[in-house]
């Protein structure tokens, strides 16, 4: 990519092949440097402006936590398959934020930041980067908080296989990323995608991924469908790496793994081939 | 046309096209345009509106890439200055100038002090930019710009913020950094640049030309002002 401006090296080129290592290293120096100014910036504008400002981050999904706890806490018994109903919710909630708010903020970056992609050395790619590094950041806290929270108010529970969990939440984030990448490009030049995006997104996946119930527990025709959604198998996954009473008969690494990686690349390739457009249709 | 080796030349293009789509065809703004802007020079761009002032000088910044050719930069470029030019007016002026220190590899502390006392924006400098008024806006980008200590000022139209005595004291800042900087300003306006430029050239239907001399420079604008214009 010739195309960046380093700002550092004395010379710089458009639309010239690669100068070398130094080229290289200097505008990832470069580049390394934007995004991390890019991330304090939004950190700042996002939870910076209100007296209250991270606490927001997590008032959102504990409420949405006790909501469903009480509303099972009604219907039901105190365990879901066994699994203990707060961290069973916690595990489903949050995580699967790490996919849906990851994706909705970066959606939104290439048009709330147009004012910064007049300096030469930030690009769109920059700019919705840093959105998901930071949201998939404050999500992993939010999710550490809550778990240590549960327990502190006597919700017990016990972690299996900590590296697992975490493997999970990385596919989470690598799917809402590449679903971040490929509408942040879309949606300036075409706004309308904005509404199917959350007509699609919001509501159907939020009921159908096994936030609140597990495969097995799902009447055989009703699973075979619902088991194309890759969401769904991540939260399995998910379960069966937190919880030791929980092992998944349904889902699959290899099916979760591959959706996440394609989407990944497949949202990278498209942003790279539309920024141009994304930055005009401003 | 300008008789400069590339040595001593802040910015050359070799043979740059750009164009765009609109709804009504392509607009091309360079054609083939191969151009070399000398150092340490004050250089006026001007053109009709619409002739493309502000895409050049994307171009020139490196915000835009260009279609075919080559623009280089020998040395450190400034964003392009004016009332459009990045940044968060949700956030203070200080942090504003933090954000710009960061992403230019400056000392933070230095460009923040530099900033608030070159602005004399007082208490508005801890308020977000969403309350300032357009010349209150305008002298915060230029002492942001003046604290990075770029080679080249890229500036469009932006100078005529602010009150008489802060314009002055612009004029004067830059005249004094133009002894090592250059300029290059875009413009509408003729007096603007014979004030505040030593050459200038014309962008018009695609092609730049630069004419060392202001006067030449003057006569063929006014040329082509008072020609009929044939498409809006």
């Amino acid at each position: 990519m010739g195309g960046r401006a380093t700002g550092d090296l004395p010379t710089v080129t458009d639309g010239a092949p690669p100068i070398g290592w130094s080229g290289v290293t200097g505008a990832l120096a470069t580049q390394c440097r934007v995004i991390r100014a890019l991330i304090l910036r939004e950190t700042k504008s996002r939870y910076g402006e209100h007296k209250l400002g991270f606490l927001w981050a997590l008032i959102e999904p504990t409420l949405m936590v006790i909501l469903f706890v009480a509303f099972f806490a009604l219907t039901r018994s105190s365990s879901v398959s066994n699994m203990a109903v707060v961290p069973f919710m916690i595990t489903g909630i949050v995580p699967f934020s790490l996919f849906k708010d990851t994706m909705s903020q970066m959606q939104g970056a290439v048009t709330s930041n147009k004012a910064l992609l007049g300096f030469p050395q930030v690009t769109t790619f920059d700019v919705v980067l840093a959105r998901g590094i930071l949201d998939t950041a404050v999500i992993l806290c939010v999710l550490a908080i809550m778990l240590a929270l549960a327990q502190l108010f006597g919700f017990e529970w016990r972690c299996e296989d900590p590296l697992g969990v975490l493997a999970v939440c990385g596919l989470l984030a690598l799917t809402g990323m590449g679903f971040g990448f490929l509408f942040a490009s879309i949606i300036p030049v075409v706004p309308s995608m904005r509404q199917v995006t959350s007509l699609v997104f919001g509501r159907p996946l939020f009921l159908s991924s096994g936030l609140f119930f597990t495969a097995e527990s799902l009447p055989p025709p009703v699973r075979e469908w619902l088991l194309w959604n890759p969401l769904l198998h991540m939260m399995e996954l998910m379960r069966d790496r937190f919880f030791v009473e929980f092992v998944t008969g349904h889902g699959s690494w290899s099916y979760a793994g591959s959706f996440a990686v394609t989407t990944f690349v497949v949202g990278l390739l498209v942003h790279q081939a539309m920024r141009k457009r994304a930055v005009i249709g401003l | 046309m300008s008789a400069h080796v590339d040595g001593d030349s802040i910015i050359t293009l070799e043979k740059v096209s750009k164009g765009y789509r609109t709804s009504a065809g392509v607009r091309r703004v360079l054609d083939d345009v191969s151009v070399r802007f000398p150092r340490g020079k004050r250089i006026g761009i001007l053109g009709l509106n619409g002739a493309g002032k502000s895409t050049l000088i994307r171009l020139l910044g490196g915000a835009e890439a260009c279609d075919g050719g080559r623009i280089t930069r020998h040395g450190r470029v400034s964003w392009p200055l004016g009332f459009t030019g990045g940044f968060q007016a949700a956030l203070t002026a200080r942090e504003n100038a933090q954000f710009v220190a960061r992403i230019y590899g400056e000392d933070p502390g230095y460009i923040e002090a530099f900033t608030q006392e070159f602005s004399e924006l007082g208490s508005y400098f801890d308020v977000p930019l969403r309350s300032y008024s357009a010349g209150m806006r305008g002298r915060f980008a230029f002492s942001v710009s003046l604290a990075c200590n770029f080679e080249c000022y890229l500036v469009d139209e932006a100078l005529e913020t602010g009150d008489a005595r802060y314009k002055e004291k612009f004029r004067r800042a830059f005249a004094e950094r133009a002894a090592e900087a250059s300029v290059i300003l875009v413009s509408h306006n003729e007096s603007m640049i014979r004030r505040n430029c030593d050459m200038a050239a014309i962008l018009h239907e695609g092609r730049l030309v630069l004419h060392d001399n202001l006067k030449d420079a003057m006569k063929a604008y006014q040329i082509l002002q008072t020609r009929p214009r044939i498409a809006a």
